[in-house]
């Protein structure tokens, strides 16, 4: 008994610092931010209290709703490119051959560029005069599909997301390629001589067995996408006329361009809000699957 | 929550206090006199670029450090994207430097509000000469108080120049555009010959509201109106507004700006219009900075500055460019004693005749009259420098719109460029500048 205890006590104190760097950093200034969503306040000078009157004034304004849909956008298109595409890559480049690492690594290559650098070249593909994609159309005699990518309300929320989707794949081309090396080769063989090939093998045994993998790329998916900021801050600044405005940049926008704080605070927790009934939806879905 | 932080803030700055008291006291000792006692002076702006005029600034910061050894100045150059945000966090905090860059308009109003600001005025009694050489308008937006003013522009924010291509208007035999007429002869003209003629990089989208819309309004309601309808006694939902949003739609829907002038920025328009891919610019004298900067003598012959054109029919009067004082240093409240001379001295240095001249040297607009004929600058910052100076300054919209109304008139202009109706655009305006004028 006093040697558990004293182990307990040991792995509680090792844990402290972390917590307490947690705490002050990541839940007090939610809690912060939560309380400041009940004030009108410019970030300068006193704070009104008004209740629940940001909330509901951010319910009737039509760009919230907006900035909800193309984050919802974001999300799916984050699921059904991100997933996908990553896990058919990890299935490809499975063995540890030279080519496989390097497509590998080009493939995580985005993830370590700056979200800055990898706005501002995607800014420069979409450029409407001389960018590459419209110039690649331009040759191909595609002319009529030549648009304004990022300026065009009709398209511009799809164009932002395809950079954001490419940059994110290699993290979770890593996580699922340590998944699938995990199978143990027991079950592999097992597979092979009850005569599981293909794709049989990979929808009765593979996915299966990484299912709670995929579940968890779901969720980083789902929170990934809910808290995109930088890439659309600088393809865009959420515009023209706040048509790419996510739910993180119209709280910025409102904090620091126009300076309603509070406003700004209770939009930052409303992205928590959703973020958790996003996430408990999925986990009662998968829950059922499994 | 926020009393502890108080406390916390109080307790910090009574050790430092007194840490400071200490330190001075034994300096004092050394030195008997008490003259050369150090005095901790700090100072915040925004010139932390590269271009010529953060560099004098800089400059300026420096030499005045140079001539004080007996002020320890601590200089922080932030730069501009972030230093708003960076002066409002420390404003909140009521931490703020003795002596920061604050822009005219919205931020100097909110830090006079808020009562973190106190006035320069023995500088003006000390030099009255200085400060009557000042433009006309140049404390508009310092003056709170009848006889005291906060601080004293550094900069003139010109912000609607009509730059012009002059080889393209002979190739294509166009006249320069006086009128509104003339101009939309000349868009017709460049269009049919493949050119684009107006530049504009709209991705930051307060680049049309503070280039085109200020001065093209101006020109249809006139000054008073605008004034007027800012403190809410005119509406913006008023015909007058909606017929000069329909002069910038015209301007769009007959294809004036190049395609997609809303995904690109106002770095990337001036590159294409330098590069005579576009006929004509209209911009502010940042424009006069960044061309100086980046662009080939070659590249820069052809180029002619004006006014932009008159509209006929308008109640503003032609021939003006909107602007205003750009921005200066003001002194914070907390400020006081030694410090507070000290600080002064710092502001004087930088902005009185000496600093004014080194601005202007560095191609930079100054609100501050004085003959650069024999001056150290370029031939088309003074053709600029020439017109400003001839042309009346009318106000630029978000420098007298509440920061929401600023932000709705820039995306109701993205807006109006993507079909929107003026209408809707002239009411989310009014709206949100009568919620700021009723707080």
């Amino acid at each position: 008994m006093p040697s558990s205890l004293r182990a307990r006590s040991f792995v509680t104190l090792a844990l402290l610092p972390a917590l307490l760097i947690f705490l002050t950093f990541g839940i007090v200034p939610i809690i912060w931010s939560a309380y400041y969503g009940f004030f009108d306040w410019s970030g300068l000078g006193a704070l009104k209290f008004v209740g629940l009157d940001n909330y509901e004034m951010m319910l009737q304004d039509p760009i919230f709703w907006r900035a909800l849909k193309n984050n919802l956008i974001l999300v799916a298109s984050a699921i059904i490119g991100q997933v996908p595409i990553a896990l058919l890559l990890a299935l490809l480049l499975l063995k540890n051959s030279m080519f496989n690492r390097i497509i590998r690594s080009a493939v995580f290559m985005p993830m370590v560029l700056s979200t800055v650098v990898v706005g501002l070249i995607w800014g420069y593909i979409y450029q409407p005069q001389f960018g590459l994609l419209n110039t690649m159309l331009d040759m191909l005699g595609l002319d009529s599909w030549v648009r304004a990518w990022l300026s065009d309300p009709k398209v511009n929320m799809y164009a932002v997301s395809i950079p954001i989707n490419w940059a994110n794949i290699g993290p979770y081309l890593v996580i699922f390629i340590a998944a699938l090396q995990n199978i143990s080769s027991e079950v592999n063989d097992a597979a092979k001589i009850d005569g599981a090939v293909g794709f049989r093998k990979l929808f009765y045994v593979t996915l299966p067995i990484i299912w709670d993998t995929i579940i968890v790329t779901i969720i980083l998916c789902i929170s990934g996408s809910l808290k995109a900021f930088d890439h659309v801050i600088v393809m865009t600044g959420g515009g023209p006329a706040q048509s790419t405005e996510l739910l993180a940049t119209y709280m910025y926008n409102n904090s620091f361009t126009v300076y309603r704080y509070g406003y700004g605070s209770a939009v930052s927790t409303m992205i928590i809000l959703i973020s958790a009934l996003l996430i408990g939806l999925n986990y009662f879905i998968t829950k059922r699957r499994s | 929550m926020k009393k502890r932080f108080t406390w916390v803030v109080t307790l910090i700055a009574l050790i430092s206090l007194l840490a400071a008291a200490c330190s001075s006291g034994s300096d004092t000792g050394s030195n008997e006199g008490g003259s050369t006692e150090k005095v901790k002076l700090t100072i915040w702006h925004n010139f932390a670029g590269d271009d010529l005029r953060a560099k004098a600034v800089r400059g300026l910061i420096d030499e005045y450090k140079k001539n004080n050894p007996n002020v320890e100045l601590d200089a922080q150059a932030i730069p501009v994207d972030g230093y708003r945000q960076r002066l409002s966090t420390v404003a909140a905090g009521n931490e703020m430097p003795d002596v920061f860059f604050v822009y005219a308009g919205s931020q100097s109003q909110e830090f006079y509000d808020a009562g973190l600001l106190q006035p320069i005025t023995p500088l003006a009694e000390e030099y009255p000469d200085w400060k009557a050489n000042f433009m006309d308008g140049a404390f508009d937006r310092f003056e709170f108080e009848e006889g005291q003013i906060y601080s004293a522009p550094v900069g003139l924010s010109a912000t609607s120049f009509l730059y012009y291509n002059k080889d393209l208007f002979e190739r294509y035999n166009v006249t320069v555009p006086t009128t509104w007429t003339e101009l939309m002869t000349a868009v017709k003209t460049f269009n049919d010959n493949g050119i684009t003629p107006i530049a504009l990089g709209n991705k930051a989208p307060w680049v049309a509201q503070s280039t085109i819309l200020g001065s093209l309004a101006d020109r249809v309601t006139g000054t008073e109106w605008f004034l007027k309808a800012v403190k809410g006694e005119a509406s913006f939902t008023d015909q007058v507004f909606i017929d000069a949003l329909a002069k910038f739609k015209e301007l769009v829907d007959n294809k004036a700006f190049q395609e997609g002038a809303n995904s690109i920025d106002n770095t990337q328009a001036e590159q294409y219009f330098i590069q005579g891919n576009a006929a004509m610019m209209i911009s502010g004298a940042w424009t006069l900075t960044n061309l100086a900067a980046s662009a080939t003598d070659e590249q820069m012959a052809p180029i002619e500055v004006t006014t932009m054109p008159a509209i006929e029919g308008g109640a503003g009067a032609p021939g003006t460019i909107s602007g205003g004082a750009g921005g200066g240093f003001a002194l914070s409240k907390n400020t006081e004693g030694a410090v507070k001379e000290a600080a002064l001295d710092l502001i004087y240095a930088i902005s009185g005749p000496d600093g004014q001249k080194a601005i202007a040297e560095s191609n930079s607009m100054v609100m501050y009259k004085m003959d650069l004929e024999n001056a150290n600058v370029s031939p088309l910052y003074l053709k600029a420098f020439n017109v400003a100076k001839e042309a009346g300054i009318t106000p630029v919209y978000d420098a007298y719109l509440s920061a929401e109304a600023g932000e709705a008139i820039n995306n109701g202009l993205q807006e109006i460029m993507m079909g929107g109706k003026l209408e809707d655009v002239a009411k989310k305006l009014q709206d949100a500048q009568a919620r700021s004028t009723q707080q």
